[in-house]
This record gives structure tokens, C-alpha cells and sequence, in this order.
């Protein structure tokens, strides 16, 4: 899933840096006061057993190996933060000095394999264990959870690969990075992952984690008593977010004017360029579309990105202030 | 004299019949792989740590920043000549590196080219062939570029050299730190698998959740290391703080190394105006 450089446009991956920058800043402030400087070797030395974790090859039917991940695991032994840390660690080991996973593409792999992965399989695994309350539904959880951790952060890197030709084209109309629309990029990586990689990563988790629950249970990240939904939600929320922008990049007000044009109204294009577009509205003319190809556009996402990040601190903040104002009345 | 032998010792009677044992392959072609991986890891960075920086070359930090510049214009140019004129650099660079690495690095892009290739094979069926043409080059040229760097520098340079693209020195160490214990892990989960390896003859249907007790057993090995370097640290007078030390002096390598890329850059600039008219 690691995906390489020229595969995604360069302000795709800045929209996703842009997402993944208050995912690690979050995740850091977590880690620290957890354990405070005690977990500085553990990120390290988390990271490199995720490295290792993913040179392991399981036996799949057929006679052929895959390899897992190990998101969902690690966010069940470490806990959701300091996992999405050492992933990241990892991912940038591999990008870096192994060439293995783009520079460019480093924060689309972050955001699909430190971030969705880790944390979605870890909310499904605690949603499973609270409701049913026993050994059984631990195990059956860490099996769903990792399950639809990787699935979904394939899902999300079929989205991104997908979103390629819709909005990055050359003069000519051709795809400028990944070809292949929706329509061929989700199958594509989702029948593999659904049917194989899915099923050998929802094995593997299972059996190390019943391997070191039986061995050494003390070790399993203690979490939260109770996993907030705010924290569920907030989750969801920033996965969308740059989906949305990614979205909106060419639909709803940022046309150019030849896509002015073919702009449908009430059902018939336009077939016209609006008289104070074509003069007035050209913030880019001395710089048109094709020059810096992408820097205009990516000055644009980088910005809607940040607002989304912005209100999504936001809401965060004024949820918790809530929580805080709740906690402080109770004991008053 | 054998019957002596036999009731001195007491050699119990199953073991005096003879059997014919027809050995069964089992699958440990998992385990076989596993190993490979791990020592083609474990290789890697064993072979940056004993070489030396050169008199002769550029400073690590020039190196990195030069190397995402031209990893960020590979991606954003859309001129077949600036693609080409960096290809040929590349190779030029590539030409002047020991065969053993030429072959490593060519290797790696190579097989990511090809799986390019092949993957976009389809679009081109439907007319798309600024893509076939254009893709695979831009990632033999990004892979060969980052592989270039990684093999012509020590790894502990290169992260101190993220430094120059401001990335914070606690995140320095953690890399440092990460580094050091794929090796340390690595060769302890080698082990491991060795000895799983060597133990399990036949068909042996546990072998394969062995496999999750070699994961279980490196993950509780190495919550006790991290207790334990933990503690070194913090005899050694360690308080949370670290700061990454860059020392750089301005060389004939360096201003030479800058002229080429600073050619790099003007050349994308151009190519980059060449399209737009």
C-alpha cells in the first residue's frame, strides 16, 4: 500500500501533509503525557518493531506469502498515538533510506497507514470489547478492527489514486498522474485487500495479540476507560476533510474558464465564457493554468485545507470546553 | 558384547525397530522469505554504517535539500526534456558509483518502473500515452534520485540533515534511535526464525502460529529494551532535551554540487516557461 512518488499530484500530498501535521502535534501532546519522556526510546524502538512487523511473511492460501501491516495491532499494544508516531517513524525510514514508498507521497502513506488504519481499528476494536465486556469480544474486535483498519485505509488510498485524472489534466485532457478514475482504482485495490491482504492482517493480529495476552498481559495498552465518541467522531471527521477539499478541488466555483464552458445550467452547458469572469476574474493571468502546473491549485487546497484543520481545532476545542465545564459543575 | 551394551544402558525396545520415515516437505517457504527480508534489512544498513564520507563529496544537508528539490520539480514538470536532461544526470551520477551499488539502486527502480509500466499499460490501450511515456520516467528518476542519496550517505547524517528541512531534534533521535533497533530487532527476530527453522522438521501445522509468538516475543523484547535504554539515558544525565549538532564547512564538493542543481533549477524554470507558451 506504501504508494510511490508521481502517482498523486504534488498538492494532493500537500493536502494530506496539511491533515496529517495536527494529527502528529496531537498524537506527540498524547504520547507525552501519557508516559512523558519515559516513551521518547519507545517511539523508536515502536517504530522499528513496526519496521520488523512488516517483514514478516504469513503463509496465505496458494501457496504465496503476504506481508501485514500491523496499524490495528500496534494501536491495541501501544495505544492509537504513540502507534500512529511509529508508524510514521517507520513509513519515513522506508521513504527515506530504503526508497521504498514515495517522499512526495510520504504524507498520503501517513494519513492512510498511520492514521486511518491505527485509529479506526482501534475505536472498532474498543466499541467490540466495551459492549460485550469479555476476553472473547477483545479477540473478535482486534479481528474486525484490523480487518476494517486496512480495508479502509485502502480505501482511502483508492480515493486518492482515483481522484487523479478528475482533477489534474494536461492540455490535451490526459491524466497528468495516476490514470485510472473511481470506478477502476477502488476494485482495483479493494477486491486484493478485502479478499487477502485483509483476512492475513485480521490473522496476524489476533494471534500476537493472544500470544503476548497469554504470555505477558501487563504489556497491552490500558487506554481510557471509556473511549469518548467526541474522539470517534473527530476521527472521522479529519479522514473526510481531505477528501472533501480533494473533492471540491475543480467542482463547485474553482472552474477555469475553458471549464466555465461546459459548466451545465439547468441542464443545458453554458456554452459561454460569463463576459467579468473572462475579464476581471483572472487572478492567475500572468501566470496561467499550465505554468507553475499545480502551484496556483495547491495555493488554493493548501489554503481550504487549513481552514478545514482550522475548524476542526476548533470544534474540537469547544467540545472539550463543554466536557471540561460539565466535569467542573459536577464537582462544584 | 551388544547385548552387554544394551543392558547396561537399558535402550528400551522401539528405538532397536526400523522405520522408514518418508519425509514430507512442510511449507516454510514463509519462514525462508521472512529470513531474506530481514537480512536484506539487516545488510542494508550494516553496509551504510562501516562506509566513510569522502573529502570529495558534498555536505549530507546540501545533499537532502537538493534531493527533495528535485523529487518536488520531477513531479510538478510536465516537459519531456527536463525529464530526459534528469534522467541522463542521474545516470551520469549513477556512472561514477561501485558496480555492487549501481546494481542495488537500479534494482529498486527498475522493478518500480516496470510495475508502472505494466499497471498503466491498460490506459494506454484507450489512448493515454503521455502517461506510459511520462510516469514510468518520473519514478525511475524519483527512486533513483532518493536511492542515490540513501546510498552515498551514512543514515545518521541523513537524518541530522533533516535538521536543514525543519524537523525537530527530538524527532531526530527517535529516527536515530529507530534505526538502530531495526538492526538490533531485526537479528533477534533472525534468530528467532532460525531457531523455528531448525526445530520444526516435516510437516508441522504450529509452525505457522509460531510465527505470531516471534512477533509477540520481538514486541515484549522490545518494551524491555526501550525500559532499558530508557534508564542508560537517563544515568547519562539525559532530561528530555537533545539537539541535533550540525557541523557543515563550505567545500569545493559542496559549491560544485549547488552549481549542478542550481543548473537543475533553471533548466526546470525554462522548460517549465517552454510549456506554458
Amino acid at each position: 500500500m506504501h504508494i510511490p512518488d508521481n502517482y498523486l499530484s504534488p498538492s494532493t500530498c500537500l493536502v494530506m501533509g496539511a491533515a496529517m501535521v495536527p494529527v502528529l502535534a496531537v498524537a506527540a501532546k498524547k504520547v507525552k503525557e501519557e508516559v512523558s519522556q519515559e516513551r521518547i526510546p519507545l517511539l523508536g524502538i515502536g517504530a522499528a518493531f513496526s519496521f520488523i512487523m512488516m517483514m514478516f511473511n504469513i503463509p496465505l492460501p496458494g501457496g504465496t506469502t503476504g506481508h501485514a501491516v500491523g496499524g490495528t495491532l500496534l494501536a491495541v499494544l501501544m495505544g492509537p498515538y504513540a502507534a500512529c508516531i511509529s508508524v510514521t517513524v517507520a513509513l519515513l525510514i522506508q521513504a527515506l533510506l530504503f526508497g521504498d514508498g514515495g517522499i512526495l507521497a510520504f504524507p498520503a502513506n501517513c494519513f492512510n497507514m498511520a492514521f486511518v488504519m491505527p485509529f479506526i481499528g482501534y475505536f472498532v476494536y474498543k466499541f467490540i470489547k466495551e459492549k460485550t465486556g469479555t476476553e472473547k469480544g477483545a479477540i473478535i474486535g482486534i479481528a474486525i478492527g484490523s480487518y476494517l483498519g486496512i480495508n479502509l485505509a485502502a480505501l482511502f488510498a483508492a480515493i486518492q489514486f482515483g481522484l487523479q485524472p478528475l482533477l489534474f489534466t494536461n492540455e490535451a485532457g490526459l491524466p497528468l498522474y495516476c490514470p485510472y478514475p473511481l470506478s477502476i482504482s477502488i476494485p482495483a485495490m479493494m477486491i486484493p485487500h478485502l479478499l487477502l491482504a485483509g483476512i492475513v492482517e485480521a490473522v496476524f493480529s489476533v494471534a500476537v495479540y493472544a500470544f503476548i495476552k497469554r504470555v505477558s498481559p501487563g504489556l497491552i495498552h490500558q487506554g481510557e476507560k471509556k473511549v469518548k465518541p467526541v474522539y470517534a467522531l473527530l476521527t472521522v471527521l479529519v479522514c473526510l476533510s481531505p477528501l472533501g477539499i480533494l473533492a471540491a478541488g475543480t467542482a463547485w466555483g474553482e472552474w477555469g474558464l475553458e471549464e466555465i464552458q461546459d459548466v451545465l445550467s439547468g441542464g443545458k452547458a453554458l456554452g459561454y465564457v460569463p463576459e467579468g469572469m473572462s475579464k476581471g476574474f483572472s487572478f492567475n493571468a500572468p501566470l496561467p493554468d499550465y505554468a507553475f502546473s499545480g502551484l496556483p491549485d495547491a495555493a488554493g487546497y493548501v489554503l481550504s485545507a487549513a481552514a478545514g484543520v482550522a475548524i476542526l481545532i476548533i470544534l474540537f476545542k469547544i467540545i472539550g470546553s463543554f466536557m471540561h465545564e460539565k466535569a467542573g459543575s459536577g464537582i462544584g | 558384547m551388544d547385548d552387554r551394551l544394551e543392558k547396561s544402558v537399558g535402550i528400551p525396545e522401539w528405538i532397536k525397530k526400523e522405520e522408514n520415515q518418508v519425509h514430507e516437505m512442510g511449507r516454510d517457504a514463509f519462514i525462508n522469505k521472512s529470513i531474506l527480508s530481514l537480512l536484506s534489512v539487516i545488510s542494508k544498513i550494516k553496509a551504510q554504517d562501516t562506509r566513510k564520507q569522502s573529502k570529495y563529496e558534498a555536505n549530507v544537508g546540501v545533499k537532502v535539500l537538493f534531493t527533495f528539490g528535485l523529487v518536488i520539480m520531477i513531479s510538478v514538470s510536465r516537459s519531456p526534456l527536463f525529464i530526459a536532461a534528469i534522467l541522463v544526470y542521474l545516470l551520469l551520477k549513477l556512472s561514477f558509483m561501485e558496480a555492487k551499488q549501481i546494481i542495488r539502486i537500479l534494482k529498486i527502480s527498475l522493478i518500480m518502473t516496470v510495475f508502472t509500466f505494466i499497471v498503466l499499460l491498460p490506459a494506454a490501450i484507450w489512448g493515454n500515452s503521455y502517461s506510459l511515456v511520462m510516469l514510468p520516467a518520473k519514478v525511475f528518476a524519483t527512486i533513483t534520485a532518493v536511492n542515490i542519496l540513501s546510498k552515498t550517505s551514512n543514515w545518521s547524517n541523513i537524518t541530522k540533515a533533516l535538521k536543514s528541512v525543519f524537523m525537530p531534534d527530538i524527532f531526530i533521535l527517535v529516527l536515530d534511535i529507530t534505526i538502530k533497533y531495526i538492526l538490533l530487532l531485526g537479528e533477534l527476530a533472525l534468530q528467532l526464525l532460525y531457531a523455528l527453522k531448525l526445530r520444526s522438521v516435516g510437516v508441522n501445522r504450529s509452525k505457522q502460529t509460531s510465527l505470531a509468538g516471534i512477533s509477540g516475543t520481538v514486541f515484549m523484547r522490545s518494551e524491555e529494551m526501550a525500559e532499558e535504554m530508557y534508564d542508560a539515558m537517563k544515568c547519562r544525565g539525559f532530561t528530555g532535551e537533545y539537539a541535533a549538532i550540525e557541523r557543515s564547512r563550505w567545500t569545493a564538493a559542496d559549491a560544485l554540487y549547488t552549481i549542478v542543481n542550481c543548473s537543475i533549477i533553471a533548466l526546470f524554470i525554462y522548460t517549465a516557461f517552454n510549456e506554458m507558451l
